[in-house]
């Protein structure tokens, strides 16, 4: 059974108690080596959701329970608001998905490939295959055999199918994946298109750029585990620094304006030969306040580097986390 | 339903389809022709050594039964490759791995998989009756040899259930491959797999008679009382009872399918 949710507070302020997509103490093993080890996610209604991690993490197995291809060994998943076990299939005919790569009839065109698909699970009304083909820009090659398809076409063809029953919930494993850059946008246009309709996007990735401009909420895998969630403003507001680089005889009285700030926010320095070095933890958006409240004092910096950006914070949370079978330790990196 | 229906499109547009198809009616009319051009033994020539003689083949009605034995055996072979290429082909290319993820069931997609299968099998039984039926009389005809039994009232009666009892046969020996590629999640190892047993049955026939004639593809050979001339896949040495023959290859095609189904129904579907 599930935790009681928790409220979910949006960018914009409102509070959601629903989750599109919530899993509690998600396990699963393959033999001796630990795929998942407890995930927790919760995914708000109606959001663009990027689920982030290095290779190996356990992004692909979580998409896989998620979809029924495989089963936990411990741990619970909801799927729009109601519980998702084995045997419970019709729940994914609200669901969408793209797992690892685009797989399909070599041999038939795009468009009958998209009719024997929507043979399966839940009804497709008629005129929906010429629907998602269009929405792809898929429409003028759709007799063409998928064979002779590029991975981008083939990737936008598997987007088109996790549309075909026009799902409340989109799981799409690395969609980017060979797409043009004109193809990234518009499929980041689609996908925050179909979230301002009401839709949910769950959008695993390793592309972190691409998911800074695409997503709102944020989950964080490493080593099978959930290492962080939030927003992403909030992360980066929780993660971020501002470096600052001072004459080293100015370190103490630099710290001590940098106390005088309003919300005192924690100040390491730094141990380096040269000397001077701070890193202030506070938002990256206020490096010219912390650079103004130092000038304020008499202290100059002669350096200001703001921190973190999406990509910063995943290697430091990815990197900090041990895999579940092996102790922590110094030596360990992602797999 | 509309998996079969989606089966079926997916069959008539797949080149392994036509190209099975090629083969079944390329090899019986090479053979059918080719006897009716050969030169006839010598008389008094053991048939062993001397070739075969065209009138056996080709004079109807006899020609009827030989046309629906060639396809029985040739056909067995090529209905186990077949059926492995089209089950391995649904986990090597993931499209299973998507109809999962639609929410289908897994026990009616593989049912209905093999059911389209299975009437591929209906429609090349006939037509390749019907073409083999034309082979034997133009070999007959190139050979001398009068049609004059092509219209034989009791030859034509019977051949309906024979078609039947290939089509049984065939599909059973279609299952076992789709089954096998089914547990070894692969179109080559299916293929190599259900090609070996096919093979290793048929010579293992000559050292445990007893044993193998049970076994799917010797029953499958013994669905039909013939004396056995021209089965591409061999001959039995020791044959079942037509009927019995005809039981164990429906518990054969039925475990078949059984087997298909549940390993499917509980696989974790990775890759």
């Amino acid at each position: 059974m599930l935790m009681a949710p928790q409220p979910w507070i949006t960018p914009d302020g409102y509070e959601r108690m629903t989750y599109a997509l919530a899993t509690r103490g998600l396990s699963k093993r393959y033999g001796s080596r630990t795929a998942l080890d407890g995930l927790d996610l919760s995914v708000p209604e109606g959001v663009v959701y990027g689920f982030l991690g290095p290779n190996g993490a356990g992004k692909t197995t979580t998409m896989r329970l998620l979809t029924g291809l495989i089963h936990p060994d411990a741990g619970s998943i909801e799927l729009l608001g109601r519980p998702f076990e084995r045997g419970d299939r019709r729940r994914l005919f609200d669901v969408g998905a793209l797992i690892e790569s685009p797989a399909f009839y070599p041999y038939l065109s795009g468009r009958n490939n998209l009719r024997t698909l929507a043979a399966t699970g839940p009804t497709t009304p008629a005129g929906r295959v010429d629907e998602v083909l269009e929405l792809m820009g898929l429409a003028s090659r759709a007799r063409d055999k998928v064979s002779g398809y590029s991975l981008g076409m083939k990737q936008r063809l598997a987007i088109a199918a996790a549309l075909l029953s026009d799902p409340k919930l989109l799981l799409l494993d690395e969609p980017a994946n060979g797409l043009d850059p004109a193809g990234i946008v518009a499929m980041r246009d689609t996908l925050r298109r179909l979230a301002a309709a009401g839709k949910t996007v769950f959008v695993s990735s390793h592309i972190l750029s691409e998911v800074q401009q695409l997503v709102d909420v944020v989950g964080i895998i490493a080593a099978g585990r959930l290492v962080r969630e939030g927003t992403i403003s909030e992360l980066l507001h929780d993660e971020g620094v501002v470096r600052v680089r001072v004459a080293p005889g100015e370190v103490e009285a630099a710290t001590a304006a940098l106390a005088l700030l309003e919300d005192r926010p924690r100040v390491e320095v730094g141990t380096d030969a040269a000397g001077g070095r701070l890193t202030i933890h506070v938002a990256p958006s206020r490096a010219a306040a912390i650079n103004q409240a130092l000038a304020e004092r008499g202290v100059y910096a002669s350096r200001v580097e703001a921190g973190s950006d999406l990509e910063g914070l995943f290697l430091q949370l990815t990197a900090e986390a041990p895999p579940p079978d092996v102790p922590a330790g110094p030596s360990w990196a992602a797999p | 339903m509309r998996i079969f229906l989606s089966g079926m499109l997916k069959l008539s547009r797949r080149l392994a389809t036509w190209l099975t198809f090629g083969i079944l009616l390329a090899i019986l009319g090479l053979i059918f022709v080719a006897v009716g051009a050969a030169p006839p033994p010598e008389a008094g020539t053991d048939p062993g050594e001397g070739g075969v003689d065209p009138a056996v083949l080709l004079a109807f009605p006899t020609a009827y039964d030989n046309v629906i034995a060639f396809i029985l055996g040739l056909g067995g072979l090529l209905a186990v490759i077949y059926g492995a290429a089209i089950a391995g082909s649904e986990w090597t290319w993931g499209t299973l791995k998507s109809a999962v993820a639609r929410g289908e069931n897994r026990t009616l997609y593989v049912l209905g998989t093999f059911a389209s299968i299975a009437v591929v099998f209906a429609i090349g039984i006939v037509v390749a009756t019907a073409f083999g039926v034309v082979a034997a009389l133009v070999g007959g005809a190139i050979a001398g040899i009068p049609s004059d039994g092509i219209g034989d009232g009791a030859a034509l009666g019977a051949i309906p259930e024979k078609l039947a009892r290939v089509w049984v046969a065939i599909v059973g020996e279609g299952a076992l491959g789709f089954a096998i590629a089914t547990l070894t999640r692969s179109q080559l190892a299916g293929i190599g797999v259900g090609v070996g047993l096919f093979f290793g049955g048929q010579f293992a026939g000559i050292f445990l008679p007893d044993v193998v004639q049970y076994l799917p593809f010797s029953a499958a050979n013994a669905v039909l009382a013939t004396d056995g001339a021209g089965q591409g896949g061999g001959q039995v040495v020791q044959a079942l009872e037509p009927n019995i023959a005809l039981l164990v290859v429906a518990a054969w095609l039925v475990s078949a399918l059984i087997v298909a189904s549940l390993f499917t129904e509980r696989a974790e579907i990775a890759g």
